[in-house]
């Protein structure tokens, strides 16, 4: 077998397999390299996007407050339930067509990778919004009236109790949409970017050896969601904080 | 007698079809400790909570130092930060420590500087017995002991008024004396109190003024010991007879 290697020839689906990963190492890499580039920062931004919709879906209005107040939070609820209605109700892979080829006849020009992660970044924060929305509707009531009560705004209270809580609950979900959104970032190739199936659609289509091709980045696909998720579960535990707690002992005589 | 604090005129609240409190008129001089009584569903707990606006009445207002306190979200916190609150449930800050709890409100509504956010937190924790646990977070307390936290953290506020929503209802009989005595001391020190309780003894003892509600009203508003032993009201002696029988 190593000798058919060797020789250039290859004689089974094994053997292609090694000898496309070797051979197209370089793109595969690039594609690795693109693919993470995209879902990091697709999803970061996505996230930070998410959370403003789910905070501005939460927003309140007193029948007091000044009209300019009433108006703006009206307005800025209503774009954002749009905006998730709309990312949530269409498949990623024609919302990336539709932004990229849209914006390219509006005469806006960008590349591939910056148009991919836009789409990345949209689509993850019209899921996080709800998801957000879902953890902060998870904290008891109580918490915000505790910050109320003592005269905290409930911008401040959202800020400093609410989130920080609904944050640690919804790691997983955060974790899960990061995990799917590596995987999402292959149908990007439809817009041209170069990320893993687009290696393995070129270096399989070179010989004809699809199979092989896609195992080599199925392969690529699932260690780098294994190594993340790992990592996810190891942050969860951390956030968890310690169960201990050191008594402070120069007020010991204070029980 | 001294300065009116608080009054409240013509309150009503309702949820949906459901008239919770009808008609409420009660005016709070400075230094009063008012104890408000009465069976379940009498309205005690809404109206406390309307007091401190986190319900909104559906009729009446609220004046504080004769200013309306209008439903505006910028009059609501300022007049928040002067009438603290002390909840049934603590409602203490899970994602903070002790020490955290009772800093947060000070330095970020009142702004007041690190040194003298921390100061004020160990000297009402002091006055309740918590000091040590400045860095236990509250899933690691008792109830008792939440409670007295819950307590400091409102008076690091420096409150003109102090609300307890049942204080003691969620807690074993033990720590009920723990809460007791912390608010007992507290009376003594002239701090304008409104206390809802099932505690008749407490409230007998320590109110300068007792409440009995009753389907919404204010049935009977005396001192304690008319109150408690000369009720005018039938439905007090009624309610009364039945607690101290059971």
């Amino acid at each position: 077998m190593i000798m058919s290697l060797l020789s250039g020839e290859p004689t089974n689906s094994l053997e292609w397999t090694i000898f496309l990963a070797g051979k197209y190492s370089a793109m595969f890499l690039q594609g690795t390299y693109l693919t993470l580039y995209t879902a990091v920062i697709g999803t970061i931004v996505g996230f930070v996007l998410g959370y403003l919709i789910g905070v501005i879906q939460d927003m309140t209005i007193n029948p007091g407050d000044n009209v300019v107040k009433k108006i703006l939070v009206r307005v800025l609820k209503w774009i954002s339930s749009v905006y998730v209605e709309v990312f949530r109700d269409t498949p990623m892979i024609v919302q990336a067509m539709i932004i990229y080829y849209g914006l390219r006849q509006a005469n806006v020009e960008m590349t591939p990778v910056f148009a991919g992660i836009l789409v990345t970044v949209l689509n993850t924060g019209a899921y996080m919004a709800e998801t957000v929305r879902a953890g902060i509707g998870s904290i008891d009531i109580g918490q915000r009236e505790g910050a109320f009560a003592m005269g905290m705004s409930p911008m401040k209270t959202m800020f400093y109790v609410v989130l920080p809580q609904a944050f640690k609950n919804i790691i997983p979900e955060m974790a899960n949409t990061f995990l799917t959104n590596l995987k999402m970032t292959s149908v990007l190739n439809v817009i041209a970017v170069q990320e893993l199936f687009m290696a393995a659609k070129t270096a399989g289509g070179n010989y004809y050896k699809y199979f092989e091709s896609y195992l080599v980045i199925a392969l690529i696909y699932f260690v780098l969601c294994f190594v993340f998720n790992k990592l996810f579960i190891l942050i969860e535990k951390r956030m968890q904080g310690s169960e201990d707690y050191a008594l402070a002992v120069e007020y010991m005589d204070n029980q | 007698m001294s300065e009116k604090i608080l009054s409240i005129k013509d309150l009503g609240k309702s949820f949906g079809n459901h008239e919770v409190l009808r008609r409420i008129d009660i005016e709070v001089n400075k230094g009063e400790v008012i104890c408000i009584v009465g069976s379940s569903g009498s309205g005690k707990s809404t109206l406390l909570r309307c007091i401190n606006r986190l319900e909104k009445q559906t009729r009446g207002q609220i004046f504080y130092h004769d200013k309306e306190v209008r439903d505006v979200q910028k009059e609501i916190n300022d007049y928040r930060s002067k009438v603290g609150m002390v909840f049934q449930s603590f409602n203490l800050f899970n994602n903070m420590t002790v020490l955290e709890n009772c800093m947060l409100c000070t330095r970020k509504v009142l702004h007041i500087s690190k040194e003298e956010a921390f100061d004020r937190a160990i000297t009402h924790l002091k006055e309740v017995g918590m000091a040590p646990y400045i860095n236990a977070k509250p899933s690691m307390l008792s109830g008792g002991q939440k409670q007295r936290v819950a307590i400091a953290r409102a008076l690091c506020m420096n409150p003109e008024i102090l609300l307890f929503d049942e204080p003691t209802s969620a807690l074993d009989p033990e720590m009920v004396g723990e809460v007791l005595a912390v608010m007992k001391e507290l009376a003594t020190t002239g701090l304008t109190m409104i206390i809802v309780t099932h505690e008749m003894a407490f409230a007998r003892d320590v109110s300068t003024r007792t409440i009995f509600m009753d389907n919404g009203y204010v049935a009977e508003d005396a001192a304690p010991e008319i109150l408690f032993s000369n009720p005018k009201n039938a439905r007090t002696r009624e309610f009364l007879s039945r607690y101290l029988a059971g």
